[in-house]
């Protein structure tokens, strides 16, 4: 009987869900002109490439018309980390030193991520650099460089990291954004306006402060989950 | 650099971010700099309040993108009653935790941290213009508080904080839903945009998307049925965590619910007022009948505090210009006398097995002063005079019957009643309960003492002379009902997208 009425709920739900959704015409065009936008993301696309010049629209949207929500997502990260050092917190006794719980690793998968590890590095490190230019960012940049960490914690044992250098990255990481929200308050009169040069579109150093607030959070998101990775999968041993 | 709302989420934030560094020099450090940054805050609360009296609105746009194009911060009379209240307890919270975990700094860094980002979510969330933004920071109270509920790491606060996290991911999920659809009929995020559009929307869709953001901030603002983490959040909690979510989580929610059924959706005709009465008559209801049964302390707090909300709900459902005062007032006594009851029975039930009622027997004369406070907090929250709470209630039974709504006003008695009954059998078996043989006193810190006596002297001073905090709540009220004053000040005159005409209807 309960059972039955929960799927007669859930089919409720269904409907009065697909109900609205079913009207929102598939692919069409909500856009309207850029010439003349009447939608905010037609105003982006038309203002971008001239006041910002970010070749990537995204990246503008994200880190600078909106990039007051993005220092909240970047709170939220750190939110998370932290909550989740404090639940799994236990103190260290005498001589204990903490190793990882994942199983043996393969000599393949050793030398493999021997020689795989750096590349993915340079690689979480130009899709953050890049984020202006290219797909991608800092988000996602962070979460590359936090797998080839996760790579090597599953194939070496003793492979740690030390948390004092990540606190130090991710908390320097986060005051520069901080800090450029509160240069932008004082210099260019509102927070995290931009305030430095635009130069030219396409080129590396472009977009002003956005390539900066990308590249701080490419270094406090891979610092915060390889942290959070470590905590996971790491317990303390004499 | 002139004072200005984005203070409150820029400088909290900075500091959060800095504590770490900070610890690692000087552990007293991690204790001292949220107060610094409270104090601060409250200094900029003190000018904006003044500024806003005297010149209106103020908005401030970020990024150098004006809306809607950009996130802008809304400063009414509305949300700067609420962000001055806010930033008030946190730093009485802040005084009462002050040496909170003085034995082991690392969790203590984590605790100050995520209290202060708690704060900075709840008055971010108030101060928001935009419905994305508003998420964000939806999502940061509601991280930091799953980590503060699970803070003990015993058996009883995981479960608390797992079923906490688990109705608040899915409600997160229904709100974030809420926002797609709503952006895919007007094109806007901008709050004061789309409340100009919304009259387009299909009626269907509208229902959909109310419904939708209805389940993804009762949850914050404890409306029935969506309320069941409550009570086991707050009694598993660390104490000061009980009044954080008393003063500031269920505050934040209850604003989210009067801004989106408010602004959003507009309260008029539209029979949202009707269905906030008969959900917050409910939630009263059940609510105070819940705690009469309780024989813990904190659960019963919990349950208490739930039905105020239901309360507050119904105020904001009769919709008059006297209800919502009456609303606003019970907001705010609800989060001093609240704070009141929670701090001190912290400190009763503090040695006591589960935190039962039945222990507490003949503690008037063991604890006298911090019986004095809950029995000062209890006689105000059930509404007696010369109280502070006394007011609030008045002004609402005042509303309730010039809208004729009797049923309601019978309702609202009843239930006072038995709240008088749940309350003073504490009251009563801490003065005249025989006392029980070697219990062991916990002795208040100097800064707990401190917080408790600033709120007692509020509720005493509030309850005398009235008058003093009705002006603000007088004008928060007029700024809540004009919604086309909100969006006029929120766009501003220029406006690509919207011609001005079309914004005054």
């Amino acid at each position: 009987m309960r059972k039955l009425l929960v799927l007669f709920l859930l089919a409720v739900i269904a409907f009065s869900l697909y109900k609205p959704l079913s009207t929102i015409e598939f692919g069409a065009d909500r856009m309207g002109s850029i010439e003349n936008p009447t939608t905010v993301g037609a105003y982006y696309l038309s203002k971008t490439p001239s006041e910002l010049s970010v070749a990537n629209v995204i990246t503008a949207i994200v880190v600078n018309y909106r990039g007051f929500d993005t220092l909240g997502e970047v709170s939220v990260l750190f939110l998370a980390a932290t909550g989740l050092g404090s639940i799994l917190y236990r103190r260290r006794k005498e001589g204990e030193h903490s190793i990882s719980i994942s199983k043996p690793s393969s000599q393949l998968l050793q030398a493999g991520s021997k020689l795989i590890y750096p590349a993915i590095l340079v690689l979480g490190a130009y899709v953050f650099i890049h984020g202006h230019l290219t797909p991608g960012g800092g988000f996602q940049g962070g979460a590359i460089i936090a797998t080839g960490i996760l790579l090597m914690m599953m194939s070496y044992k003793d492979f740690h990291l030390n948390h004092t250098v990540l606190t130090w990255i991710e908390s320097l990481a986060g005051i520069t954004f901080a800090t450029i929200g509160i240069a932008g308050l004082i210099v260019g009169k509102t927070f995290l306006e931009n305030f430095m040069p635009i130069g030219t579109l396409n080129d590396l150093f472009s977009g002003g402060i956005i390539p900066i607030i990308y590249i701080a959070v490419g270094f406090k998101v891979a610092a915060e989950l390889a942290g959070v990775l470590d905590t996971l999968l790491s317990i303390k041993e004499k | 650099m002139v004072v200005s709302p984005v203070h409150f989420i820029a400088v909290p934030l900075l500091a959060a971010f800095l504590m770490p560094i900070l610890a690692k020099v000087n552990k007293n450090l991690l204790r001292i700099v949220p107060g610094i940054v409270l104090t601060y805050l409250g200094y900029v609360s003190v000018v904006l309040m003044n500024r806003v009296a005297t010149e209106g609105t103020i908005i401030e746009v970020l990024a150098g993108w004006s809306a809607p194009w950009g996130i802008n911060l809304v400063y009414t009379p509305f949300t700067g009653f609420l962000a001055t209240l806010m930033i008030a307890m946190s730093f009485l919270i802040w005084l009462y935790s002050f040496k909170f975990k003085k034995v082991d700094d690392e969790p203590a860094l984590k605790y100050f941290i995520l209290q202060l980002m708690l704060t900075t979510g709840s008055v971010g969330l108030v101060l928001t213009g935009d419905i994305f933004n508003f998420f964000v920071f939806m999502e940061i109270i509601a991280l930091s508080s799953y980590a503060l509920t699970a803070f003990y790491r015993d058996r009883n606060g995981a479960e608390a904080a797992f079923k906490y996290l688990l109705i608040g991911a899915f409600a997160s999920t229904l709100f974030l839903l809420a926002i797609v659809l709503l952006y895919s009929q007007v094109g806007t995020l901008n709050m004061a945009e789309i409340s100009v559009r919304m009259h387009d929307v299909p009626t269907s869709m509208k229902v959909s998307i109310l419904v939708l953001f209805l389940v993804g901030i009762g949850i914050e603002a404890e409306m029935f049925p969506l309320n069941g983490w409550a009570p086991d959040a707050y009694s598993q909690a660390p104490s000061p965590v009980g009044v954080a979510f008393a003063a500031l989580v269920v505050k934040a929610g209850v604003y989210g619910l009067v801004r989106i059924t408010y602004t959003l959706f507009g309260i008029e005709g539209s029979g949202i007022g009707p269905f906030l009465i008969i959900m917050g008559g409910i939630t009263l209801v059940m609510a105070e009948i819940t705690a009469l049964k309780q024989t813990s302390l904190k659960r019963m707090l919990a349950y208490s505090s739930i039905g105020q909300m239901g309360f507050v709900l119904i105020a904001f459902g009769i919709g008059t210009h006297e209800a919502v005062f009456g609303a606003i007032f019970l907001m705010f006594n609800h989060a001093i006398i609240k704070g009141l009851l929670f701090m001190s029975g912290s400190y009763l039930v503090y040695n006591t097995p589960n935190k039962e009622i039945k222990y507490l027997s003949g503690y008037g004369m063991k604890m006298p002063v911090i019986s004095l406070f809950f029995s000062l907090g209890a006689l105000a929250i059930v509404g007696l005079p010369p109280f502070a709470g006394f007011w609030s209630k008045l002004y609402i039974l005042l509303a309730a019957a010039d809208g004729a709504l009797y049923g309601l006003i019978a309702l609202i008695l009843v239930v006072s009643i038995i709240e008088i009954v749940y309350y003073f059998r504490v009251v009563g078996r801490l003065y005249f309960g025989k006392p029980a043989e070697g219990s062991i006193m916990r002795k208040p810190t100097v800064g707990g003492m401190i917080a408790m006596s600033i709120l007692a002297i509020a509720i005493l001073v509030v309850g005398f002379y009235p008058d003093i905090i009705t002006g603000y709540i007088d004008a928060a009220a007029s700024s809540i009902l004009n919604t086309d004053e909100y969006i006029k000040n929120a766009l501003g005159a220029v406006n690509e997208l919207t011609p001005v005409e079309n914004i005054i209807q």
